[in-house]
């Protein structure tokens, strides 16, 4: 850029002399004896002295140049400076917050949405990282022009500067740090650094150019070993899952033990009520018959054996057995069996079918 | 014919004034030589004049300069290879003896190129290749930029620094980094996984020894409960049947007995029984016996 218009003020001006000397001396010749030489050569003289103005847009800075020294600075707005050969203006943009890329370049539009808005370079995405890995990392640095004069002056060609010390920096960078600190916590940290030492780098280069910001896009491992990378980022989704699920089983159990103990409280509980009352009912109902017991033991005693004996025996095979006259043989057994055959000496059976 | 001599006269002091004057720009320097002989030096920006036809003017750059060199390969002290390509920054401070030197910023380019890459090559052998791209990046950049800088002087130059920008592993070794690198992540998902299963067995065991605790202790408060009922049952019992311990006896056994003795159970009697003696004489009366 610096070199453009070095090259443009040494020569273009210098033809539009001969060709202005050349109109000159036509027009003298013609307009041999008249007023109106006068007229124009004043005319060209004004022409000349107005080349001597110009304009400084609202973002911008003007530098004057006297026989290529540097005499003025100038803020926005419209200025003169003493026509050529004498001084000579350049006005540089220093508002305008330009970008640069490390490790890809945007493709078409100016996107800064990161990665797939442009095309990695390997050689430049690739590098290698404290602990012997290798990394691809993207770039991207907005910077404006702080000193328009050491930008113009300071450094030849300062953007290929900026890009080659912006390698040197992410490069010093990463390699300063390990694989995992610098894609993860240390990402902010390694930008930061990255930062400060391209900044600096351009200081000493007197590029007077100020770095606004320096974002790294992407920190990835390379496509060799992405999916090993991803696996691990799965193994962690695993863990976390499998510490879920055994959540959701202690979330699950102990609730329900809890529920059993309650159950089994409370029917210890119903137990407990059911003894006590029906114990009270048991001993109620014998006290009310121990009462009318007293009045009338005797009878009270036949009349309740009696009542039992007559619930029970119904139903029941009986054999009566005169243990005087048959003393010697009665208990054999089985008595059943003498009943069906009748043959038993000495003896009463007496046998109710049901 | 008096003004056309002095337009003639007018363009010939023109072109000899534009022989003898020269401007030196913010961003260059310049050295008058005449006759092949160096004459003057001129570093400061402005307007100079040199004598016409004799003496001519050769520019040099004054802005800082860069030199990026082409990546080439150096061999560290633990023998392993790596591609190394360095920037180096520089001015041209004496333009005579840069002139003289090196003559112009190709060959001045090619010339800092050799000098650094013989001193990289030389600091580089004698660091670990882990060093190198740690710590000892900077030490090595700031040894280099030191010798270079004396070196260089001679030609005139001054050295503003050399930096390392790319420092990497030639591709054959990178195949090996790169499954060295696979099988350090393939360990960390392995470790991943072991203690999600870890920590699932933990809270697991913890779910469970809750689960028993709660039905123990439920176990040992629900006994407590039924021992009480039966304690106050038995003291209601007692209290109730210790009236009179003849009689309970006496009702229970016959509440005993509708229970035990079903419907085949045999019986068999001795007509002299208390129940049967009135089979036999009814005249005597259990009561009257009594």
């Amino acid at each position: 850029m610096a070199d453009g218009w070095q090259n443009q003020g040494g020569s273009s001006p210098g033809d539009e002399l001969l060709q202005g000397l050349e109109d000159l001396k036509r027009t003298i010749q013609r307009l041999t004896k008249g007023a109106g030489v006068w007229l124009i050569i004043a005319a060209l003289v004004l022409l000349w002295i107005g080349s001597g103005f110009y304009v400084v847009g609202p973002s911008e800075r003007g530098i004057v140049l006297r026989f290529g020294a540097v005499v003025a600075e100038t803020d926005p707005g419209l200025h003169l400076h003493l026509p050529w050969p004498v001084e000579r203006h350049v006005v540089v943009d220093i508002g305008r917050v330009r970008s640069a890329q490390v490790g890809y370049r945007p493709s078409g539009v100016p996107g800064r949405s990161g990665r797939g808005s442009g095309r990695t370079i390997p050689q430049e995405a690739l590098m290698l990282t404290g602990d012997e890995n290798i990394v691809e990392v993207n770039l991207v640095i907005q910077y404006q022009i702080q000193d328009p004069v050491k930008y113009l002056f300071g450094a030849f060609e300062p953007e290929s500067m900026l890009h080659s010390s912006a390698e040197v920096a992410l490069r010093s960078a990463v390699g300063g740090n390990t694989i995992d600190y610098t894609m993860t916590d240390g990402r902010l940290e390694v930008q930061e650094q990255a930062k400060r030492a391209l900044q600096s780098l351009l200081d000493i280069y007197q590029t007077g150019l100020f770095v606004t910001e320096a974002r790294l896009l992407a920190v990835d491992p390379p496509n060799e070993v992405r999916d090993a990378f991803n696996d691990v980022v799965r193994a962690l989704e695993d863990r976390d899952r499998l510490r879920q699920e055994a959540e959701g089983y202690q979330e699950d159990v102990v609730p329900k033990a809890r529920g059993e103990a309650a159950q089994m409280v409370q029917q210890a509980e119903a137990y407990k009520a059911q003894r006590v009352i029906r114990s009270q009912g048991d001993a109620e109902r014998f006290l009310q018959i121990l009462a009318e017991y007293e009045k009338a033991k005797s009878v009270t005693r036949d009349r309740l054996y009696l009542e039992s004996v007559e619930r029970i025996m119904p139903t029941m095979e009986k054999f009566i057995l005169d243990s005087q006259n048959g003393g010697g043989v009665v208990p054999l057994l089985p008595l059943k069996e003498l009943s069906a055959g009748e043959t038993a000496a000495g003896a009463v059976a007496s046998q109710e079918g049901r | 014919m008096v003004p056309r001599l002095v337009i003639g006269l007018g363009l010939v002091l023109v072109f000899v004034a534009a022989q003898a004057a020269f401007t030196i720009g913010e961003w260059e320097q310049g050295m008058v030589v005449q006759f092949g002989n160096p004459k003057r030096i001129i570093q400061e920006p402005g307007l100079y004049f040199k004598l016409p036809v004799a003496q001519n003017l050769v520019r040099f750059e004054k802005r800082v300069l860069t030199t990026d060199a082409h990546e080439s390969e150096y061999i560290t002290l633990d023998k392993k290879r790596v591609l190394v390509d360095h920037v180096s920054r520089w001015r041209i401070e004496y333009p005579l003896q840069f002139y003289r030197s090196v003559r112009d910023r190709i060959r001045a380019m090619a010339r800092l190129d050799d000098i650094i890459s013989a001193r990289l090559r030389q600091e580089i052998a004698t660091h670990n290749f882990l060093d190198l791209i740690r710590e000892k990046r900077e030490d090595i950049m700031a040894i280099v930029t030191k010798d270079t800088r004396e070196t260089a002087k001679t030609f005139g130059i001054e050295v503003a620094d050399v930096r390392i920008k790319r420092l990497d592993l030639p591709e054959e070794v990178q195949a090996s980094v790169f499954a060295r690198m696979r099988a350090e992540r393939e360990r960390i998902a392995k470790r991943y996984r072991a203690e999600g299963e870890e920590q699932a067995q933990q809270l697991r065991a913890a779910a469970d020894r809750e689960r028993e605790v709660i039905l123990a202790t439920a176990y040992e408060s629900s006994e407590k409960l039924k021992g009480a009922g039966d304690a106050k049952a038995t003291s209601i019992y007692a209290n109730a049947f210790g009236k009179d311990a003849e009689f309970y006896a006496f009702t229970r056994r016959l509440q005993a007995y509708e229970k035990i003795l079903s419907n085949d159970t045999t019986l068999v009697l001795n007509p002299d029984s208390e129940l049967l003696n009135y089979l036999q004489s009814p005249g005597s009366s259990p009561q009257a016996s009594e």
